[in-house]
């Protein structure tokens, strides 16, 4: 064996691994400088049961798909050029995909879970949107459609119109009348430093504060009570844009 | 002057052996006919030339699923498992357990016919990754967990074979066709633990209606967690051929032992910490863990890289040694065309396929790229550029020189079988493209488009994805007559009159560069090295699957929309 001949094999795999990590920090870098991510765990929203299209405002959407052998719920939606969608994402049965072709949406269907991501239709035109797992014998029937159009009925703002930020869920419901975000005391537990903290209950026992304890808390607030609190929060359904959105605030409180 | 390549290692084998290892390549090759005549249909079904739910009585989905099921699974065992025997048996010199290796043959058989009995009779048209909660008879479960025990005793019973061999030759390398051998069935074992505890623990008792309900996120990750490894089960067989015997068949030695070593042992370490990349577009994981995945699925792609480095390195070395010139002009005195070194071609134009299928493939482990081509045309299009591309040719040219040598048989049709790589290489090109370019359109993979978006008649009717409609024809088409062919010629091997008592005997080349690189010596660092990795990448997604408790989901019938109750 001379050492020359390893000489050349070793640079041959470092070059090699230097291409591949330069392919991860291309990745890396779209990610954080286009924005172009995939979709992550959800834990703070309910599976659904039912498909609807939310006005949330001028051209922004929360559409709720529901995916069912062999249909899409709603099938048929008509929104205007530069909307942005918040697309989530549940099944009634199997597992399901959806991808819209011209977009960079493509999700899959998990039963037990919701899926999520954010579409921005810049172009005019009808988006197929296509089933793309397996899903039974008519799996090649199941699609819907989105058509993206300037005639497309103005948005009305509904009164169920939701906020988006964290901090107007947290006015729309009043969460601040009983919860502080300081650390004060109030009738409820404060936000400050919750998400995260071990939590004792009043029947002796230790919860996590993490994702879907807020959810239960918030849904059914009387199910478990903070130990030292009085059942006093009422029940507080929320849309799963609403719910997210509040979450993911009470998590920047620290 | 040809060189001299011949002399091929020959080891007489007992007659147990023998039988052993030609009924384990000739009984997938009967069912590799069904296999590859359900591939015909998909791309015609696809295609919108057959347009309806079933032909010849057999549905699009119950097709797809025995295309899957045979070709990648129930062929590749049984060949990765004679093919270890053969390898096993010849370099290391030493007779077998043949009790156990009849055993393993018992098993994998029987459970292939169990598996095959609900697939062909309808009820178990759930395709070959079987994705709960669609619901599979469960005679489908349990005969392929009985076709995966089988394979398991086969390397079982290989240890302590090699262990001696080892106490017999203390300061001699392990044999490079040894050591991907143990590679391949170290990353088979890995992969297949916990596919076994999603269909023992989580599918059979739904299957029976022990259970009512099924965590599908868990079954996914399990099932992920097998179902990349055992892409690199597919792929090393094909790997020990092409650094031990490719070399030779092209004139020369192997350009490095090292690069050798090296790719088998990286891949037992890393083939596996790298499921999560097929779930880039599911709910239930986040994206932290879906990063890390992808890192790890990029390292995974350097021995791949190096293995085209020294395999290109090694083939110019063995023309050169008789008389290649140039730059480039050495490529024109390899044996492409040389019908005693015929094998040559099946290795070399997998390679070629390779490039493209490998290229894909880190496309497809690129996170965010995974968005455009996630479940579209683009991943078979992928897939038949790797397992039907490298594996697929490495796996039938196996099995036709074992066929053969073994049985003492000279192959009929000499001179049309150098060109099956080609015409095979032609018709997965032809096929492949085609799907890549709808596939970025949005076309969906197993899906039976005739009836709709191939359908001019249908509302879904899509004009634009055309191009696979046309070239995922021709190159089907192409592909199935190329294997009419190669059935002739292995079948007419069969059946044909012995010309010699047979052996087994493989072209064995010795490394042209021997190093001797002590961290590729022992297989045990690298196995403990498999351990850390899946620990550190599937921990954290277990805890956070464990911690959001997802509500559970009843079985369905692919067939209805309601939930089959019990």
């Amino acid at each position: 064996m001379s050492t020359t001949t390893i000489g050349i094999e070793k640079r041959i795999v470092a070059a090699a691994a230097l291409f591949v990590l330069a392919l991860t920090g291309v990745i890396a870098l779209s990610v954080r400088v286009f924005g172009i991510g995939l979709p992550t765990c959800l834990t703070d929203v309910r599976p659904f049961r039912e498909g609807k299209v939310i006005v949330q405002g001028p051209k922004r959407y929360e559409i709720h798909y529901l995916a069912r052998m062999w249909k899409f719920e709603p099938a048929d939606i008509s929104i205007t050029p530069g909307s942005t969608a918040d697309i989530y994402l549940s099944t009634a049965d199997v597992t399901h995909g959806m991808q819209i072709p011209g977009t960079n949406l493509n999700l899959m269907a998990v039963p037990g879970t919701v899926n999520y991501a954010r579409v921005k239709f810049e172009k005019a035109g009808d988006y197929l949107v296509v089933c793309n797992e397996y899903c039974g014998i008519s799996h090649h029937q199941m699609a819907a459609r989105i058509h993206v159009t300037e005639s497309a009925a103005p948005p009305p703002v509904t009164a169920a119109a939701t906020p988006l930020g964290g901090q107007e869920v947290l006015d729309k419901y009043a969460c601040t009348a009983c919860h502080s975000l300081d650390g004060s005391p109030m009738p409820g537990p404060t936000f400050k430093g919750l998400y995260g903290s071990r939590r004792t209950m009043a029947d002796g026992t230790i919860v996590i504060a993490d994702e879907a304890y807020l959810r239960e808390a918030i849904e059914k607030p009387n199910a478990r009570v903070v130990k030292g609190f009085d059942p006093l929060m009422p029940e507080t359904p929320m849309s799963p844009a609403e719910l997210r959105a509040l979450t993911q605030f009470i998590k920047t409180i620290k | 002057m040809k060189s001299a390549v011949t002399p091929y290692a020959s080891v007489d084998v007992e007659p147990g052996l023998k039988k052993i290892i030609l009924f384990e390549i000739a009984f997938p090759m009967i069912l590799l006919v069904l296999g590859i005549t359900m591939g015909l249909l998909q791309v015609l079904f696809r295609a919108g030339i057959i347009r309806s739910q079933s032909f010849l009585g057999i549905n699009y989905y119950q097709g797809l699923t025995l295309h899957g099921a045979i070709n990648a699974i129930v062929f590749t065992t049984f060949f990765a498992v004679a093919f270890g025997h053969a390898i096993i048996r010849s370099h290391t010199g030493k007779p077998l357990l043949l009790g156990a290796a009849w055993w393993s043959l018992i098993l994998m058989t029987g459970g292939t016919l169990m598996a095959a009995v609900p697939m062909l009779t309808g009820s178990a048209s759930v395709l070959y990754t079987f994705y709960p909660p669609l619901k599979a008879h469960p005679a489908f479960y349990i005969g392929l967990v009985l076709l995966v025990i089988g394979s398991w005793i086969a390397f079982f019973s290989w240890i302590p074979i090699v262990q001696q061999w080892k106490r017999e030759n203390l300061n001699t390398k392990m044999p490079l066709g040894v050591l991907g051998i143990f590679a391949t069935f170290i990353v088979w074992f890995i992969a297949t633990i916990p596919v076994a505890i999603e269909i023992l623990f989580l599918l059979i008792p739904w299957s029976l209606g022990w259970t009512p309900t099924v965590n599908v996120p868990l079954a996914r990750m399990l099932f992920w967690f097998f179902g990349h490894p055992l892409v690199y089960f597919w792929l090393l067989p094909a790997y020990v051929m092409y650094y031990t015997m490719l070399p030779k068949l092209a004139g020369g030695k192997l350009y490095s032992d090292f690069a050798g070593r090296f790719t088998f042992l990286w891949l037992i370490a890393f083939s596996a910490p790298i499921g999560i990349h097929h779930q880039y577009t599911e709910p239930a994981i986040s994206t932290t863990w879906k990063f890390v995945h992808a890192f790890f699925t990029m390292l995974v792609a350097i021995p791949s890289l190096v293995t085209a480095f020294t395999l290109a390195a090694s083939m110019e070395h063995g023309s050169r040694e008789n008389g290649g010139q140039g730059l480039f002009g050495w490529w024109k005195k390899l044996p492409f065309l040389d019908p005693n070194r015929w094998l040559f071609g099946y290795l070399f134009a997998g390679l070629f396929i390779f490039i493209f299928g490998g290229i894909t493939g880190i496309v497809n482990a690129s996170y965010n790229l995974d968005n455009v081509v996630h479940n579209t045309s683009w991943m078979p299009a992928h897939f038949h550029q790797t397992v039907a591309g490298p594996v697929f040719l490495a796996f039938i040219g196996g099995s036709l020189l074992l066929l053969s040598t073994l049985s003492g048989k000279e192959i009929v049709l000499k001179r049309l079988n150098v060109w099956i790589p080609y015409l095979w290489t032609l018709g997965i090109m032809t096929f492949s493209t085609g799907l890549f370019i709808t596939g970025v359109a949005g076309e969906p993979r197993r899906t039976n488009l005739g009836l709709s978006y191939a359908n001019p008649a249908s509302p879904l009717y899509q004009p634009s994805w055309r191009a696979a409609r046309v070239a995922g024809t021709i190159g089907g088409v192409i592909m199935f007559l190329t294997m009419l062919l190669y059935f002739v010629i292995f079948f007419g091997t069969l059946l044909r009159k012995k010309s010699s008592a047979g052996a087994l005997a493989f072209p064995v080349t010795t490394p042209y560069h021997d190093e001797d690189v002590a961290a590729v010596q022992s297989i045990r660092p690298w196995l403990v090295a498999a351990v850390i990795l899946l620990i550190v990448a599937y921990t954290m997604p277990f805890v956070e699957l464990a911690r959001a408790r997802y509500e559970g989901a009843p079985p369905y019938s692919p067939a209805s929309p309601v939930a089959s109750r019990r």
